[in-house]
């Protein structure tokens, strides 16, 4: 860049820097800032502790089930999203008649708002009404109904079953991008020099589908590690804070106990911890990339 | 370039002008007015109607109705962050029993003693004044109570014989005799609200208090008494043991368990009233089948529903207090709350209503009420009550699921809650 060059260039991102600096850096460092606090005002309770906040999570066992639970839900939702997504995304990809109307279909539950098929969720995983339940037990898989929501194992397996209903068709998305990008003169050449079908996947799809695949984990696993509002609605943490996610821990102790100060605490840890996850894909993109 | 900017500067200030006048215009025009905050109410014209009596009864005053989303952790969200910054911009508003302590601590509600002192408190019901009252002074008028009763199938009961059970022990000997005789896999014995959330800890108090226990004494824990540990145990056992208790309780709300026993699935169910009237509705599998009773309790003890409803408040930052006042008298009065509980079968939370002839008439269900009414207990009296809540919802889980024996969870409730209370002391 020519020295004249920089004057303005700068001058054109600063917007940009002074948007990105109020929405989202500011934020950031003032819930760090009131993380260092105690700070209740319903009790007249305003005071530096500095990291009294972080010594006392850490021995929180309310913080580490919740860290758990996040890890656990996070995994094992977004492991599945990826299978599934992958599936769905190769059978898209494939010509049949229909393709326009299934590829709608397919992406109905990604458009209806997490709340409302959280209410949705509420119903079929019903232990009495729902229709989960009925089902299984109409094909002979169950003798009687679950209690889904109200199980300290199940409960966190119907979580994962209802987001990754709702995300796997985000994941179809980004994969079925990435397989329309791949051109086709590869897969000709391919079959002229004989390859079977599992070595043209693993050989050609795979390896030019490995960074969309890197970027569905990572927008997957971001979104997963914050998840709110389908617990919030389905369990609200219970039974006994075996689905309590780091993100309902913390609205709980900022909104309904107005504790901002430890509050603010457990946000930053998640926002840290997010922060790492984000730098592991990232590097694990650059690498990808440069290899 | 200067033409412009002056132009645009000539622009602002007739902008600027016709606001300020439009402002002192609509100042002279409606002098006196004062805006209440409240939940949305079912058909609300009931509301309006009231609060256009008052307006007849005090001619230029002007009542602005402020309707607050329907969640109840929103509308304290609301309020907390409004008083935190001395909001004048609501004058009365409607307070869950639960927030009056922590409110009335932070000296964010009018004291009403002055005008509400002695005689004419005993016109309310016991709960609700016990709710209302911080530190000897009254901070808000009980507008409507509220508190568990004990639902059951009348033909059910009828068929085998019993009347309705007085202690826990008869409800699961019913249950039991009844499940057996019946022989029908979809009916439940007795269904509750177990889901981890605010309903359980109602719920876990009718059965501690119910068998003499407390949650607090003074600036310590009760619940490690044998009383709390007896009902929680109970609670566990009907589950688990039992079999009185399906083990969908422990996923159930309100409209779960209202569901379930408009079903005709359940022979027993703890649920608030607003049930009842649903059930007597047109097309009801359950209608004219639905008796109520009090709560049971343990041998020995009295049973003990929890308080619920609603009282009124003064936001100490008024700029009319004593008009925001007067509102919050005039629909507390004896006529306002006979309004509430004929049109939207609000229970009253003033005694005599409940032996008025004409109110018996227009809504049956309200007399039957009264002895589960005189006798709900409110959640513990603290400011900290929100932050108690949510250390015994996850506790409270654990014990009836069978995660934590209940004299580990509540001594780790215990722990918890007497950390909580030192604030007070700090």
């Amino acid at each position: 860049m020519r020295k004249d060059e920089i004057r303005p260039a700068l001058l054109m991102i600063l917007p940009a820097c002074l948007f990105i600096g109020a929405l989202a850096i500011f934020p950031i460092l003032h819930a760090f800032r009131i993380s260092l606090d105690r700070r209740m005002p319903v009790f007249g309770i305003s005071y530096f502790v500095g990291l009294d906040n972080y010594r006392f999570l850490l021995q929180d066992p309310r913080f580490w089930q919740s860290f758990l639970n996040t890890a656990y839900f996070s995994l094992l939702s977004v492991s599945l999203e990826l299978a599934l997504g992958l599936l769905l995304a190769i059978l898209l990809h494939g010509s049949f008649r229909g393709r326009g109307l299934f590829r709608a279909v397919v992406l109905i539950p990604w458009a209806i708002p997490t709340v409302v098929s959280a209410r949705m969720w509420e119903w079929i995983l019903n232990p009495d009404f729902g229709l989960l339940n009925y089902l299984l037990q109409q094909i002979g898989l169950l003798s009687s109904p679950l209690n889904w929501l109200g199980d300290r194992v199940l409960a966190m397996h119907a979580l994962i079953l209802a987001d990754v209903w709702k995300t796997s068709p985000f994941v179809a998305l980004i994969l079925l991008t990435g397989l329309q990008m791949i051109p086709e003169e590869l897969y000709e050449a391919a079959r002229v020099d004989g390859a079977g079908r599992w070595q043209i996947f693993r050989r050609i799809t795979f390896p030019l589908l490995l960074p969309f695949i890197l970027i569905a984990l990572l927008f997957r696993t971001l979104d997963a590690f914050r998840i709110f509002d389908l617990v919030y609605v389905l369990t609200g943490g219970g039974p006994a804070n075996t689905t309590e996610t780091l993100s309902l821990y913390a609205y709980k102790l900022l909104f309904q106990t107005l504790q901002f100060g430890y509050g603010s605490a457990v946000a930053v840890a998640t926002f840290l911890t997010v922060l790492l996850i984000s730098a592991a894909y990232i590097s694990l993109l650059r690498r990808q990339h440069h290899g | 370039m200067r033409k412009a900017a002056s132009t645009a500067l000539a622009f602002f200030i007739v902008i600027g002008f016709g606001c300020t006048q439009e402002r002192s215009l609509t100042e002279r025009k409606t002098e006196p007015r004062i805006v209440f905050a409240h939940f949305k109410v079912p058909s609300p014209e009931t509301l309006s109607g009231l609060i256009e009596a008052f307006e007849r009864q005090n001619p230029g005053v002007k009542v602005i109705e402020e309707i607050l989303p329907a969640s109840t952790d929103q509308q304290h969200q609301f309020y907390v962050t409004a008083l935190e910054g001395r909001s004048a911009a609501f004058d009365v508003f409607a307070l869950d029993v639960i927030w009056v302590q922590e409110f009335a601590r932070a000296g964010w509600l009018l004291d009403l003693s002055p005008r509400l002192g002695g005689e004419r408190l005993a016109e309310f019901l016991p709960g609700p004044v016990e709710a209302a009252t911080y530190n000897d002074r009254i901070h808000a008028v009980p507008w409507f109570a509220n508190a568990g009763i004990l639902y059951f199938r009348k033909d059910l009961l009828s068929k085998y014989g019993f009347a309705p059970p007085r202690t826990f022990k008869e409800l699961s000997h019913q249950a039991v005799t009844i499940l057996a005789g019946e022989q029908d896999p979809d009916l439940k014995g007795f269904v509750w609200q177990g889901k981890q959330y605010e309903g359980l800890i109602c719920v876990a108090l009718e059965f501690i208090h119910g068998n003499g226990g407390s949650v607090l004494e003074g600036h310590h824990s009760a619940l490690r008494d044998k009383q709390a540990v007896e009902a929680l145990q109970l609670m566990h056992d009907l589950i688990a043991i039992n079999k009185v208790s399906p083990p969908l309780v422990t996923s159930a709300d309100e409209e779960a368990t209202r569901h379930l026993f408009g079903a005709g699935r359940a022979i027993f169910m703890r649920n608030w009233p607003y049930a009842l009237a649903l059930y007597e509705q047109e097309g009801s599998k359950v209608r004219g089948k639905v008796g109520i009773a009090p709560l049971p309790s343990f041998e020995g003890y009295q049973s003990a529903p929890t308080l619920g409803g609603w009282l009124l408040g003064v936001n100490r930052f008024s700029t009319r207090p004593d008009l925001a006042r007067k509102l919050v008298e005039f629909l507390t009065s004896q006529a306002a709350q006979k309004a509430l509980a004929i049109k939207l079968g609000f229970p009253p939370a003033r005694d005599a209503l409940y032996h008025d002839a004409e109110l018996k008439m227009a809504n049956p269900f309200i007399s039957p009420l009264y002895e589960a009414m005189r006798r709900a207990r409110p959640r513990p009296i603290t400011p900290f009550y929100l932050m108690i809540s949510q250390v015994l919802q996850p506790e409270l889980s654990a014990a009836i699921m069978g995660v934590k024996p209940p004299e580990r969870a509540l001594e780790d409730a215990s722990r918890l809650i007497e950390h909580i209370l030192k604030l007070e002391v700090q």
